[in-house]
Parts: structure tokens; sequence; C-alpha cells
């Protein structure tokens, strides 16, 4: 066989992005060429993408073999699990009252617990530990402050890297809040809370 | 002469002390990026943008300038000494600097490098002082249809020189500029693809695409590899060239230098593809060539000098025509537009501080990496000593503040995560970002000259052709295209790149 099959896993995503940009400007008005309303450039640029995506295919068809690394069903089952926690999480706390449901912490607490559950398979650390650490940065930062969402963010990230030792991740921990102080707080006096509110 | 006064203009904008400091900021940082592999200048630029907001608009571009062309210098540090490309542009240096250096002239290797990237950087900047204001006055007689047929002449050759499937290229480049398309509509206010996101009506975040795709994409990346830096085996050496090596080394310097500064001008081109371009013409033309293979110092020389050269030229068509040339100059275009300035051909006279000041600073800075580099070369080893452990965590932090005090607001935080996820997704599938982010950058400025093009036409699409530049551009982005779908020729594109990579 020579299907290619990385690229036909890119045709379904650029056609999928394509089909719902399209959909999505449905609700503007396209104008004339002369005179294009907002809908007009999204109009083309999706048929565009859509013409493109075409062609991959048909290049795809025959420029393989590209096999992508088949993923195991536990690790399928854990991203699609992930992926459903993003959605159970988002609509928990955006209908919880109180801090769960202010401003972004629904979309910040959906998000890191969705990639914390993938994170169970240590094959997926490296991706979703990292991202998780980065969501659970913004979801701290506010109401604990700057210097407790460093040491949270470098220990969650230091997960995802087995050659890491305690003793090393506290000392990195250590080093960067420091640095941020100095660099962040005292020189660029960046508009953050620094400590845990108290209120 | 106009040139001298305006460039004695720029170097007193260049050694005023706090642009002469971030100079040197910046050229530090780009030398220690260029040594550390696994982390390239445009995660590093995306990664400070929110840093320089505080600085004037000259003083953040001349440092972010000075991380680019810093890192082609820090490259070969680790080219020659660990076999290990630095950056994506030293690829080659691997080739014939390490095999200088088991032969024990690392330190030759070294200085050549360096001293042909000095040279290289003198000449460009000339290039790029002189070709300024010759070029801004054509680009005063665009029209709207011109821009739109130069701005896609630049994402079709953006796609084309770009690693892989053109047509995947092209396909991320319109991508780009499908996201680019999100927010308020110019012209008649209207929300798009915004999602009821009052934090969208601005558009998707610049810099969470660019640190999410390019930053925390690749620390997944590299953690998912294996560290494989090995320990440094090979004493630096003596720093001096013998007369022979001096003598063979001048012309390759000179056509590295050449090829270079033209490579670096073309959209899509840069350091990478410079430098691969001399290697193969060093390895075809040079005196040397019979010796390739077992540390021809021509190898060394033509590539670094290339490189460096390509990192200054590329500014030209930003800074004349407002058209970033690879993905470090659309994070420049990023940088000034959020810093107010439109970049465009009126930069040279509405900011002359900005264009002036910016090409004495090259000239400066390239000065400046020459001591950083040569002397303190034992410094930059010691750096490569830091395991990736504690370097990912750091790159983090930095991003995750840097995101955040954009607009002091966590969406831009859980933006960039999104797109941390969508670029090792990329990756995966050999998707390529840069394209994307260029494409990004365009795609806005595209809508509007096409708007208004085809409003003077009165709706005729026969405008993009009957006007002679933009029929042109046009041309020439159909003959690039075509040529590049032919299975023969991208063959050679992709062998090319192989041979390189």
């Amino acid at each position: 066989m020579k299907i290619n099959t990385k690229d036909m896993v890119c045709v379904g995503l650029l056609t999928g992005f394509a089909l719902i940009g399209l959909w999505l400007n449905m609700d503007h008005n396209l104008g004339s060429a002369r005179r294009m309303g907002p809908g007009y450039m999204p109009m083309l640029t999706f048929y565009l993408l859509l013409i493109l995506t075409a062609g991959v295919f048909f290049q795809a068809l025959t420029n393989g073999p590209d096999p992508l690394t088949p993923w195991s069903p536990a690790e399928i089952a854990v991203v699609v699990a992930g992926a459903a926690a993003v959605f159970v999480v988002y609509y928990a706390a955006s209908h919880a009252g109180g801090w769960l449901g202010a401003s972004w912490n629904p979309l910040g607490l959906a998000l890191f617990v969705g990639c914390l559950v993938p994170s169970i398979l240590k094959s997926w650390r490296p991706l979703f530990l990292v991202s998780a650490s980065f969501a659970l940065f913004g979801i701290i930062l506010e109401p604990l402050g700057l210097m407790v969402a460093i040491v949270a963010t470098v220990v969650v990230s230091a997960l995802a890297d087995e050659t890491q030792k305690p003793l090393g991740v506290a000392g990195c921990a250590a080093f960067l809040c420091a640095l941020c102080w100095v660099v962040f707080i005292w020189y660029l006096d960046i508009r953050v809370p620094v400590w845990p509110q108290l209120s | 002469m106009d040139l001298l006064a305006n460039l004695a203009h720029g170097m007193g904008v260049a050694l005023s002390l706090n642009n002469l400091l971030f100079c040197l900021i910046g050229c530090l940082i780009g030398t220690a990026i260029g040594v550390l592999p696994g982390i390239g200048p445009v995660a590093t630029i995306s990664l400070l943008l929110p840093i320089t907001f505080g600085q004037p608009a000259t003083t953040a571009i001349i440092m972010l300038a000075g991380i680019y062309y810093g890192a082609q210098y820090g490259g070969s540090t680790t080219a020659i000494l660990l076999n290990l490309p630095g950056e994506v542009s030293s690829v080659v240096t691997t080739l014939e600097g390490y095999k200088m250096a088991r032969r024990g002239r690392a330190g030759a290797a070294l200085t050549i490098a360096a001293l042909g990237s000095f040279f290289a950087g003198t000449v460009s900047t000339v290039l790029v002082a002189a070709s300024g204001p010759l070029l801004t006055s054509v680009a005063l007689s665009f029209g709207p249809a011109d821009y739109f047929s130069l701005m896609l002449l630049g994402l079709i050759i953006a796609a084309v020189l770009a690693q892989g499937s053109v047509l995947k290229s092209v396909a991320m480049v319109t991508v780009g500029v499908a996201l680019g398309l999100v927010g308020t509509d110019v012209q008649t206010g209207q929300q798009r693809f915004t999602f009821g996101i009052p934090e969208l009506s601005d558009g998707v975040g610049f810099v969470s695409i660019a640190m999410g795709m390019f930053g925390i994409a690749e620390i997944i990346l590299n953690l998912e590899r294996p560290e494989s830096r090995s320990v440094l085996s090979s004493k630096v050496g003596s720093l001096m060239l013998t007369k022979e090596e001096f003598r063979r080394a001048v012309p390759s310097v000179i056509r590295g230098t050449a090829l270079g500064s033209v490579l670096g001008i073309l959209p899509g081109g840069g350091a990478a593809l410079a430098s691969f371009g001399s290697y193969m013409m060093e390895r075809k033309v040079s005196k040397g060539r019979h010796e390739f293979g077992t540390g021809a110092i021509e190898g060394v020389a033509g590539p670094e000098s290339a490189n460096n050269a390509a990192s200054q030229t590329s500014f030209i068509p930003l800074l004349t025509l407002g058209i970033p040339a690879n993905a470090v100059m659309a994070l420049m275009v990023g940088a000034l537009i959020i810093q107010g300035i439109q970049p465009g051909p009126r930069m040279v006279e509405a900011q002359p501080d900005l264009f002036w000041g910016l090409i004495a600073s090259m000239w400066v800075g390239n000065l400046m990496l020459l001591v950083i580099n040569l002397p303190m070369i034992g410094m930059w080893v010691k750096l490569l000593q830091v395991p990736y452990r504690y370097m990912y965590p750091s790159i983090l932090i930095f991003c995750a503040i840097g995101v955040y005090s954009l607009q002091n607001n966590v969406f831009d935080v859980y933006q960039t995560v999104i797109f941390g996820i969508f670029g090792y997704l990329c990756s995966k599938l050999r998707l390529e970002p840069a394209p994307m982010l260029i494409g990004f950058v365009l795609g806005p400025m595209m809508e509007e000259h096409l708007r208004r093009a085809m409003l003077l036409s009165r709706g005729d699409w026969m405008v993009f052709v009957e006007r002679p530049i933009s029929a042109t551009m046009l041309a020439i982005g159909f003959v690039a295209l075509a040529a590049m779908l032919l299975p023969s020729i991208s063959r050679k594109k992709d062998a090319a790149i192989q041979e390189g990579g």
C-alpha cells in the first residue's frame, strides 16, 4: 500500500477545519466583489483550503507509506476520557457558583483536569503534563499569586520528565521564584499578584 | 552623502546607553540560545516579546534583532564542538566543523565562523542601509492590487521553500490566514468567529500562537526524545588561523556572504536556507572541495557567513515593504504592531530613529558578538553542561508570565495551552507551523488590500493581471508553485534538504 496515513489524517483535520469555518461563516454578510462584506474573505480562504486539501488527498494516495506510530487502545481511551472530562468539568464549573464559575476559571479547570486524565499513561506525560502545568499556572496566578504559581507549575511539569530528582526540582523552583521576582516584579514591575490574596 | 548622514544618525541612536545595553542583552541571549540545542530564535523571541513592551519600539526591535543574528553566531559553537546543531541554520556546519575539531582545529573553525559572520554582517548591514530607501521609493508607487499580489507571492514562496510537502505548507498558510480573520471586521465592526468571547474581538493572540506552537510544542517534543547531548570530548585548541587556512577561507566567506544576502531577501528564505545553499556551492566550486568530508575550512566559512548575511538581509522586505520573509520576521511585525507602528514603506520616513538605529545597531551588535564569541568561548561551552531538565521549567514559566502580562488576562494563558497541543499535533503530522505564522500575520493585511483593490476596480478581478507590477508578482508566484509541484524538482529540493539535515 502506498497510501500516506499521516497526510490522510491531515486531510481529515483540514477538511473539518474548513467545513466548520464555512458553516460559521454563514452568519456573515458576503457582499459583492466590489463591496466585500465581512464574510467574503473568509469564504475565499475556506474554499481555497478545501481545494488545497483535495490536492493533499490525491497526493496522499500515492506518496506513502508514511505510517503514524499507532496509539494503543489504552492511549486512545484516556485521550477520549480526557476530552470528556474537559466538557464535564467546564459544564459543572460554569454552573457552580463562586470562584469556580468566575471569569475564565471553568475553562482553566477544564483544561487542567482534561490534561491530567491522559497523564495516567507514561507515554502521554510529556504532552499532557506540560500542558496541564501551564493551565495550572493560569488557575493559581490570580488567587494565590505568582510565587505559588511558579512552584506548582515547576512541580507538575517536572513530573513529565523521569530524569528529574526532588532536590533538583526544589532548587529549580526556588531559583525561578527569585529570578522572576527580580525580573518581573522589581525591574519590569508588571501588574500581577505576587503572594496569596488575603480576602 | 545622504546615506552616510543617515547612518551617522543611526549610530547616534544605536550608541545611546539604553539601546547599547539592550543590544548587548539581545546578543547575549541570542548566543546562549544559539549554543543550546532545543531552543530556537522563534521561541525565544516570542518568549521575550511581552518583556519588550515597556521599552521604546526602537530599543525593543534592536534587542529582538540581536537575538536573531546572535543565534547564528552561537549555533556554530555547538555544531563544531559537539557535532550537534545548536540551530537549524548550523546543521551543515556540523559536517565539516566537527571534523575540523576532531583534527584538533576546533579553535580555527570557531574563529573563521565568527570572523566570517562578522564580515558577512558588515556587508549585509551596508546592503540593508543602501537598499532600504531605494526599495521604499519603489514600494510607495504600489497600489493595493500590487500589494495584495506581493503578499500572495510572499506567502507562496514561503510555503514553497518550507520543508516538506508544498501543498501542505500552502494549506498551513491558508489556515494561518483563516486564524488571522478572527476578530472584529475592520470595515463593518461585525464580530467574526469570536463565539461571543470578548477576548477574541481583537483577534487570536499572536503571542499565544507563537509561544504555543514554537515554545510549548518544542518543549514537549524535546521531552519525548531522550537527551542526546554528549559530554564534550574535544579541546578548543588555538584560536589562531594558519596562513593557509586564512587564504582558503577568504573566497568562501565572500561567496557565502553574497549568496546569503540574496537568499535572505527572498520570502521564506532566511538563515537556514542560506547555509544549506552555501554548503552546496562550496562543495562544488571551492578549491578545497576534494577535502570535503575530512574537515575542509571552506565548509565552515561559507555557510556560517551565509547564515549571518541572510539573517540580516531578511530584514529588508520587512523594513521596506512591511512583509515578513520568515517566522522570525513575522514576530517582528507582531512586535511593531503591538508597539503601534504599522510596518510598511512609510516606516523609513516616519520612524527614522527605528530604521537607521536598527541598521546601525546590527553592525554594533556584530562587533559585540565577535567579542562575546571568541575570547569568551569557554563560558558558552560551560552553558552546554546545564541539563535540559532545568531549562524547560524556566522556559515554561517565562512563557506563562509573559503571555499573562500581555493583557493581564488568564484567557491568554489557556489559549496558549490549546495552541501548544495543536502545535504538537501539527509536528506529528508534518504540518509546518512557520508558514502558518506568516499567513496569520499577513492575512488581515491581505484582506484590507484586496478590499481596497476591488473597490477601486469596481469589482473587476482583472485588475490583478492588468497592473504590470501585480501581474509580474502573480506570474512569479505561479511559476514557483508550478515548478515545485513537478515531481522531479521537488525531489531535488527534498534531496538538498535531506543531505543538509
